[in-house]
């Protein structure tokens, strides 16, 4: 296994006078997706945060490509490839696609370089340019995903951040979303979500993790995940068989 | 029938400048969800500024804009970075209130120290030119004073829609989290923001002292009016404000022309009611929101 290209050593971050994570540990290796599920509010979405600079951990350590990055801004951490789509709508919905795009570079001095990139970005998701001058708020929840990921091609990242990706969509979109997803790693992008849709994000995941009360309590294959018992009791409906794993490796949308 | 006419014409014409004061104070909302009260001091400190540099200099209200608007944009990015950026994120709409009306009334008093309570008027030697056309009278300084202000909004339209400052701002405006995560500084924007802000209001103030007689209290009553325009074309959008403009300033008008002066005053706040009746969010409060 090659070096990991984000590395969480006993992270204890929250809000306030609480803490939601007590002390995460976790390796996500480059070109990869991992999928962290967990119940609402074992901190699956402040991990991300952590990541991208939104939240500072009270203890521990976040090393990205071997450097600490703790002590950076979020704008920092941009410039250097950690790109992070929240869990809400993350568009702008009174700018046009274009335009939505073209934010993506903001944080880019070469403007001419930013647009070639969002060419290349609009190749890859062809929505971008079939809506390109409609307001993003007028395209459906999934239309909207598939800019968003665009956008984050745009800064050419390492590392996407995604929290939620199919929240909200119809179980067609969410497969695209999915594929895309898979797309981002298949390009050498190490994708790190969190998905409530365990089932699904396991599916389209190389690696499973289980976030329980700030704490990761388990790490396999998204493979292995979706067969393990006790997983699937908890997160998965209950179901939890290799054919059930089949089904859902294969279709992701479901 | 002319007389109604004629009110109409002096109405849009007086649109105009409202629409440029309140651009600003609706900018200022939609970035960093701060109602300004002192929106209406800058303007009277940018009338009081276009008045020193007339009388001391000879330079002309229209031709000191660009002196004014600086200086305002200077002013505008201290008050922000000085009482409003200290202000904790949460509380920043409610505590805004209190701050910015302090400022109105700080600027109201140094104003007073520097210039004194009396009225004060810019009579540039085309005051009283006027030009008739088809029977209606166009008076000369409102006509510069609207063209004036139409090329303002232009500018500011063009600075928010083909600008990359101006695409983080309306990124700012319709998703502050998300504009961060991209690399964003809201802060030096919401500094910068509010700078423009002022800067429309000392545009707005060079051509307001033309028209008007002005002292050092005039903000109170501007910025009763200012708001009235924001809230009926719905905060947060620069659109909206000039809409809100339009509409308040021609009903003014026309009330004035086929009632009494006396109820024009009323009708600021009387169209303001009756569409927020029908329209609780103003003109453009559902449809333009988060759009500036």
């Amino acid at each position: 296994m090659s070096e990991p290209i984000l590395v969480l050593r006993s992270v204890v971050a929250g809000y306030g006078a609480g803490d939601i994570l007590k002390g995460v540990d976790l390796e996500v290796q480059p070109a990869t997706v991992t999928c962290l599920i967990g119940p609402n509010g074992a901190g699956k979405s402040t991990v991300l945060k952590c990541v991208s600079g939104l939240l500072r951990p009270r203890q521990g350590s976040v090393t990205y490509r071997g450097d600490v990055i703790d002590p950076l801004s979020t704008r920092k951490r941009l410039s250097r490839g950690i790109v992070h789509v929240p869990q809400d709508r993350s568009l702008f919905p009174a700018m046009t696609v274009w335009d939505n795009l073209l934010m993506g570079g903001y944080a880019m001095k070469d403007q001419k370089e930013v647009r070639r990139r969002v060419e290349q970005a609009a190749d890859t998701f062809p929505i971008c340019r079939q809506r390109a001058h409609d307001h993003a708020g007028s395209l459906s929840g999934g239309e909207q995903k598939q800019v968003e990921l665009a956008r984050t091609l745009v800064l050419d990242p390492g590392l996407v951040l995604l929290d939620e990706p199919s929240i909200g969509l119809d179980p067609k979109s969410r497969t695209q979303v999915f594929a895309s997803i898979r797309g981002l790693a298949e390009q050498g992008i190490t994708v790190l979500l969190v998905e409530q849709n365990a089932r699904s994000g396991l599916a389209a995941s190389d690696i499973g993790a289980v976030l329980e009360t700030g704490i990761v309590r388990l790490v396999d294959s998204g493979a292995s995940l979706l067969t393990n018992p006790e997983v699937a009791r908890l997160y998965l409906g209950g179901h939890a068989t290799p054919a059930a794993a089949t089904a859902a490796t294969s279709a992701p949308g479901r | 029938m002319h007389a109604l006419i004629q009110g109409i014409i002096l109405g849009i014409l007086t649109a105009g400048v409202y629409a440029l004061m309140a651009s600003g104070q609706t900018l200022i909302f939609g970035i960093m969800k701060v109602v300004n009260l002192a929106q209406g001091a800058m303007v009277i400190l940018g009338a009081y500024l276009a008045f020193q540099l007339f009388t001391s200099f000879g330079i002309d209200p229209f031709l000191a804009i660009p002196i004014t608007t600086v200086a305002l944009f200077v002013v505008g990015v201290l008050v922000q970075l000085l009482f409003l950026r200290p202000l904790r994120s949460d509380d920043r709409s409610e505590l805004s209130l209190l701050v910015t009306f302090a400022v109105a009334l700080l600027l109201e008093g140094i104003m007073s120290v520097i210039w004194s309570t009396s009225d004060r008027s810019i009579n540039t030697h085309y005051a009283n030119s006027s030009w008739t056309v088809f029977g209606y009278q166009i008076t000369l300084v409102r006509l510069w004073a609207f063209l004036l202000s139409l090329f303002a909004l232009g500018l500011l339209y063009l600075l928010l829609n083909r600008t990359r400052f101006g695409r983080a701002i309306r990124a700012s405006v319709q998703n502050p989290e998300s504009a961060t995560l991209l690399g964003v500084q809201s802060e030096r924007v919401s500094a910068i923001g509010f700078g423009l802000g002022a800067a429309t209001a000392a545009a707005a103030g060079s051509v307001y002292g033309l028209l008007y007689p002005f002292n050092s209290g005039s903000h109170y009553d501007l910025i009763s009016r200012l708001l009235s325009i924001v809230i009926l074309g719905g905060l947060g959008s620069v659109g909206g404000a000039v809409i809100g403009a339009l509409v308040i300033s021609v009903s003014s008008a026309i009330v004035a022309s086929a009632i009494s002066p006396i109820w024009s005053e009323m009708t600021f706040f009387i169209v303001l009611l009756l569409v927020l009746l029908v329209r609780p969010r103003g003109l453009f409060g559902t449809a333009a929101r988060g759009a500036i």
